[in-house]
């Protein structure tokens, strides 16, 4: 049974061994509040790295049993996240988790040659899955927050990326939309141009496991009529569960708009390292951060 | 206005010939012994009026020569090749004539006077192509082809330009909705090869109703435009069917290699013309068959309705 709200990955994951989740630099409330949360709903254990003494008063200021967690001192940031890494190499955690450090330090710890996450030639990018009030299940989408203008090449390692969050998800099969601003292939359009080059290379096998339409407006995504009148007959259309968007720009606005006026939850999380991680900010809200370490814990199941 | 498919060139000058209209066909530079043959015989059979511009004298001792009647031909003298070209071009521009078509003259000098923007053939921004009816013991009906002769690397528009002429010619030949195949060495996808770019975008454009009058999917292989078993081995879904009528080439080397190739090992026969003009414009080269010379008169005359 495929997921089609947040909250079931909750379901799903108890049943499950838990994962091990590796905080790096975890000496802010949002990080231990976060994960706690985790920690309590049976999700995962929660490995925290970081400055021990700050990290265990900021447990006393919410009244967080310090025990719940493992600890591990390194005052320093950086260390502490190059510490993560390492732990994740040995085998000791399961997925990665940004704390109070920069999402510069942050990445730069995971695409270290040497100590960090990456495999060769891998393209790091960032799936958002939101569940918007108003569809019938929820939308897989990139890249909204790492690649600013994605590359053909880019946006099939993208497409990839959301066919895989998909199938994590319990879709068989997902439907991705190549998102532009119409139905119409225009060659000097970049978004569209790409678009119908994706879709091609899907019609001949180059991308597998997905069915995939574009260029596509927004308006045939999500509703069927719109692309009935528009004479484009796509199972994809109005049942779309991945829209891989042209350009940061159009996908930080999607998710934006939805999480701010439309009080839409989503979960994110980092792929294309050796294991996912979570990159969440500061003005996520705790649903969010908590969405986010269950949807990367989701990526780590067996496929 | 269905009209049974032309099936092969035969059928193509059965066709001409039956209709009973006569075509003016204006020769720059008629002092041609390469066209004079097939001029001959079009216009024995009903199907053309040849009009030789050039130096009348050398085109009467020429005719002589070659036991032609000069009543069956229209002599206009001109005192240069350049006065015949020209004028050549007039004449067709004016209506005097329905076709233009090359003699004994530089292939460059005759197509500057058919690009000549004020006294030429083309329309402003028109692309100039060239498409050929191939004829080939072994596929079932004709095969039209472009570019075989003009553009050598021709980008989207003029892919575009190349894909409208060859389903209007393929139209011209009784198939209402011809199937272009675009062809490449394989039917994948990639930057290492832009022309499948290219195809992606142009069978996407199909796809959405922008390319109305024909069924279009590219990349292919010649296999798997052609030939349904080897789309069967394959497995890919196009709607081509191994049944093409047109296939568009990505650049003047490869086209122009499958057709010569053709001609030589596999007993292939062809009637090509020149597109993009306001009239039809036959160029034939000297290598080519008595028959396929007269074939490409055959041709012109078609689309000169």
């Amino acid at each position: 049974m495929p997921i089609t709200k947040l909250e079931q990955m909750f379901d799903y994951l108890a049943e499950r061994p838990k994962k091990k989740l590796v905080a790096a630099y975890a000496n802010d409330s949002h990080t231990i509040v976060a994960v706690h949360e985790a920690v309590k709903r049976g999700i995962i254990d929660g490995i925290l790295i970081g400055d021990e003494s700050i990290m265990r008063q900021r447990c006393s200021d919410h009244e967080i049993d310090p025990d719940t967690f493992t600890m591990i001192h390194e005052p320093v940031d950086t260390l502490a996240a190059t510490m993560a890494c390492e732990l994740i190499n040995k085998g000791e955690g399961d997925f990665l988790m940004k704390g109070l450090l920069s999402t510069d330090k942050y990445m730069r710890a995971i695409l270290n040659k040497e100590k960090g996450l990456m495999n060769p030639g891998a393209i790091l990018s960032h799936v958002t899955v939101v569940e918007p009030l108003n569809y019938h299940k929820l939308l897989i989408i990139g890249d909204v927050a790492i690649i600013p203008l994605p590359d053909l090449n880019q946006k099939v390692a993208i497409t990839n990326y959301l066919i895989k969050t998909a199938k994590f998800l319990g879709i068989e099969k997902p439907k991705v939309a190549l998102l532009a601003a119409s139905e119409q292939t225009l060659p000097k359009i970049p978004s569209s141009a790409d678009a119908a080059i994706i879709a091609k290379m899907a019609q001949r096998g180059q991308i597998s496991g997905a069915t995939i339409e574009g260029p596509l407006g927004f308006d045939l995504i999500v509703d069927k009529e719109s692309a009935e009148i528009k004479g484009v007959h796509s199972e994809v259309c109005g049942d779309a569960d991945c829209i891989l968007f042209p350009n940061i720009e159009a996908g930080n606005t999607f998710y934006k708009t939805a999480t701010k006026l439309m009080k839409t939850e989503l979960g994110a999380v980092v792929m294309g390292a050796r294991v996912p991680c979570v990159l969440s900010s500061r003005g996520d809200s705790e649903q969010t951060k908590l969405y986010s370490i269950a949807l990367a814990a989701m990526l780590t199941q067996k496929g | 206005m269905s009209m049974e498919p032309i099936r092969s060139l035969q059928e193509l000058a059965q066709k001409v010939i039956s209709k009973g209209t006569l075509t003016r066909v204006a020769v720059a530079c008629g002092e041609d012994q390469n066209t004079l043959g097939a001029l001959d015989r079009a216009s024995q059979e009903g199907f053309v009026k040849a009009i030789l511009l050039g130096d009348k004298q050398r085109i009467q001792k020429l005719l002589d020569s070659e036991g032609l009647d000069p009543q069956a031909f229209e002599i206009v003298h001109t005192d240069s090749a350049q006065q015949a070209v020209t004028e050549a071009v007039r004449m067709v521009r004016d209506d005097e004539a329905d076709v233009l078509m090359k003699g004994l003259i530089g292939t460059d000098k005759f197509l500057k006077a058919v690009l000549d923007k004020e006294k030429g053939l083309l329309p402003p921004k028109a692309v100039m192509s060239y498409v050929c009816a191939l004829e080939l013991p072994k596929y079932r009906k004709l095969l039209f082809i472009s570019d075989t002769a003009v553009l050598i690397d021709p980008d989207l528009e003029q892919k575009m330009a190349m894909i409208s002429y060859s389903v209007r010619m393929a139209q011209r030949f009784g198939i209402e909705k011809p199937k272009v195949a675009l062809i490449s060495a394989t039917e994948k996808v990639g930057a290492a090869m832009p022309a499948t770019m290219d195809y992606a975008l142009l069978s996407k454009m199909g796809e959405r109703n922008q390319l109305t009058d024909c069924i279009i999917d590219g990349p292919l292989d010649i296999f798997l435009a052609c030939d349904p078993q080897s789309l069967l081995i394959k497995g890919v879904d196009t709607p081509i069917e191994g049944d093409a009528d047109v296939l568009i080439f990505p650049n003047l080397e490869s086209a122009n290699s499958f057709y010569k190739g053709l001609m030589l090992f596999a007993d292939g026969e062809l009637a090509g013309l020149i597109q993009g003009t306001i009239k039809p414009v036959v160029v034939m080269s000297r290598s080519e068959s008595a028959a396929s010379k007269y074939y490409c008169l055959a041709l012109s005359c078609l689309m000169a309705e």
